[in-house]
């Protein structure tokens, strides 16, 4: 099979172009996506490639961009919206907590629509262009929330969620669309929805984790293998929710687990992880769950608080240096 | 009539005490939404709000559906996972509502411009009260529906109150329909008691939509008759103005109108009336002997199976 290497942001492209392709009743729609390709250029080209009635532009209306593409998906299409960024879903939560999530719940009726909402830190987007709001909709019973890390993932995923019968968030790591690169194979690997992957095996620390984060937290543990022979594994949840509670509790059983995620501390996926192995895998540990996070302030623009504001290397590297001293 | 005679009887049992939950009745607006079941067609899709039991009635519901629905029945459109007016059915292309006022405009808008792209020559009907005018999502919708022509009646029904807030909290406009141009569209006035006028224009509009894509804001003037829901008095409205739509019931409008160009007989009117009063009645007491929804049925369906 042959192999090349692709970005984060070209695999979630090729996915989207795949289900495109292969499904005619999609329709991608959002601000700026049609003719100039969207913000981050992800759709470039698409406009040509799948005439003017499967990707358009909308408003700068975020809850009529999601209201319309519930009513699409109860009658026939799979609409892909993207959020130019996932700070702007909070214009529209309403659309996704009343009306996607509880559909189903009331009538049977499933809802075929995929969110794309760019989102993170760590490149100077400040308050309202960085923001991480993924505890929020696993919050919202009914929704599915994806979130990769890797281009091959990211390819496959878009797939898996656009093909799914639910609505499902899907959240694509801004700082990751042009920093992370992997060799893939020319066809796309299936990957369900709610499978994390081990993509650092360690048996004597686990730093359960998502996003940009899973790179930091591979460094870390390179850094950690090297200072002090020590390895950690890296679990990538890949799914926020529906959650890999199982891999999570499987990961737990090196007895040291660290939770990291860039998004904000207060009740964040951290809390939930925590409480998981708390709950359920408690006489495997050996040290009580640390959780490493942003902390509960406004995303700041400047770079020597933004550095301060999101977990580094540096600081992912001292933290697994002193659980594993715990 | 039907709409009327199911509200009545449900008020009656809400003052029973046999509604779980509260009781809101469109008693007094039947006319908007019956107009404009009968100017839709079978693939035309419909937005109702709470005030319009009519549209589900237009629509094909009939009272065991609807007191199944209030009663909380496991058979209920919602298998007891929504209460009272909150329900549809998109078989019969009825969305159903959420509380959130303004929230089903943008998504009847969408079901519509999706029945079109399959080729059928769907329209839709989203229904709006004065108060819900005030929210971003009924501008968000109404504007995205101009902007991409989506052939969508937006029914304004201007009930005098948003619970107990009056239109004058609601808007500075001298009329509703003064806003369409602002949309770069159409807006009309209508007499919302009036089943017969709102039956032309709507029937027009349809009509006219269906061969020429684009949106149109339909302003009715009507009244609620009752508070916002059987637990509130309705103290607040002015006495002499509920008296002046008393006296123009849409029922008895449509009725005398009909009776007057000799379309109906008093026979066949009060033949009519007592059918369904027994048609109602019997349908409240079967469904009230069926049973509620078994607990163990909780998490099902919160995700659609993958």
């Amino acid at each position: 099979m042959p192999r090349r290497e692709i970005t984060y942001l070209q695999g979630i492209r090729e996915g989207l172009q795949y289900v495109l392709r292969t499904h005619p009743e999609t329709v991608l729609f959002g601000e700026d996506v049609a003719a100039f390709g969207g913000a981050f250029k992800m759709t470039t080209g698409f406009l040509d490639a799948f005439g003017a009635d499967r990707v358009f532009d909308t408003p700068i209306a975020e809850s009529a961009m999601l209201g319309a593409a519930i009513g699409m998906a109860t009658q026939g299409l799979k609409p892909i919206v993207e959020l130019q960024f996932a700070d702007f879903a909070t214009t529209a939560l309403h659309q996704l907590l009343n009306n996607a999530g509880t559909l189903h719940y009331r009538t049977g009726v499933p809802v075929p629509l995929t969110v794309r909402a760019p989102c993170g830190g760590g490149f100077g987007g400040g308050p309202f262009h960085s923001e991480e709001l993924e505890a929020i909709f696993c919050h919202m019973p009914g929704i599915k929330v994806v979130y990769p890390a890797f281009p091959s993932d990211a390819r496959s995923l878009i797939v898996s969620a656009v093909l799914d019968p639910n609505p499902v968030i899907f959240l694509e790591n801004k700082f990751l669309y042009r920093h992370v690169k992997e060799d893939v194979e020319t066809d796309i690997a299936p990957v369900p929805l709610g499978c994390a992957r081990i993509c650092r095996p360690g048996t004597d620390a686990t730093v359960v984790t998502y996003g940009a984060m899973v790179h930091t937290a591979i460094h870390a543990a390179e850094t950690v293998a090297h200072e002090t022979g020590a390895e950690v594994m890296v679990l990538d949840l890949r799914s926020l929710k529906p959650l890999d509670t199982q891999a999570i509790l499987a990961a737990a059983a090196t007895g040291r687990v660290l939770v990291l995620h860039e998004a904000w501390r207060t009740c964040g996926l951290g809390a939930e992880v925590a409480a998981l192995i708390a709950e359920q895998a408690f006489h495997h540990l050996d040290a009580p769950v640390r959780r490493l996070t942003a902390p509960d302030c406004p995303v700041p623009f400047a770079p020597e608080l933004e550095a301060a504001y999101r977990p580094d290397e540096p600081t992912v590297t001292e933290a697994l240096l002193d659980l594993l001293e715990t | 009539m039907i709409s009327r005679a199911i509200e009545e009887r449900l008020i009656r049992l809400y003052h029973q005490g046999k509604v779980y939950g509260g009781a809101y009745s469109g008693v007094g607006q039947e006319a908007p939404g019956a107009a404009a079941c009968l100017a839709g067609e079978p693939h035309d899709l419909y937005a109702p709000l709470i005030r319009n039991m009519s549209v589900h009635v237009g629509r094909g519901a009939g009272p065991h559906h609807l007191f199944r629905q209030w009663l909380a029945r496991a058979s209920s459109p919602t298998r007891g996972r929504d209460g009272n007016i909150h329900h549809g059915d998109l078989s019969a292309g009825v969305y159903p509502m959420i509380s959130h006022l303004g929230a089903m405009l943008p998504v009847v808008t969408g079901g519509v411009m999706a029945r079109r792209r399959r080729g059928i020559p769907c329209i839709g009907f989203g229904f709006i009260g004065d108060g819900g005018s005030s929210t971003g999502d009924f501008h968000e919708a109404v504007n995205f529906a101009a902007v991409f022509d989506v052939p969508v009646v937006f029914i304004i029904e201007d009930n005098k109150f948003a619970y107990s807030t009056p239109t004058s909290r609601q808007f500075r406009c001298a009329n509703l329909a003064d806003r369409a141009p602002g949309y770069g569209i159409e807006g009309h006035r209508a007499d919302g008691n009036d089943a017969l006028a709102l039956l032309d224009l709507l029937a027009r509009l349809a009509d006219d939509i269906r061969a020429r894509p684009r949106p149109v804001l339909v302003a009715v003037d009507t009244m609620r008759m009752r508070g916002h829901g059987e637990h509130d008095d309705f103290a607040y409205a002015p006495r002499e103005l509920l008296e002046s739509y008393r006296a123009r019931d849409p029922i008895a409008v449509c009725r005398d109108a009909l009776l007057a160009d000799g379309r109906l007989t008093d026979e066949q009117w009060h033949a009519l009336e007592a059918s369904i009063r027994t048609e109602v009645d019997q349908a409240a007491r079967e469904v009230a002997a069926e049973p509620a929804p078994d607990p163990r049925t909780l998490l099902e369906g919160v995700y659609a199976p993958s």
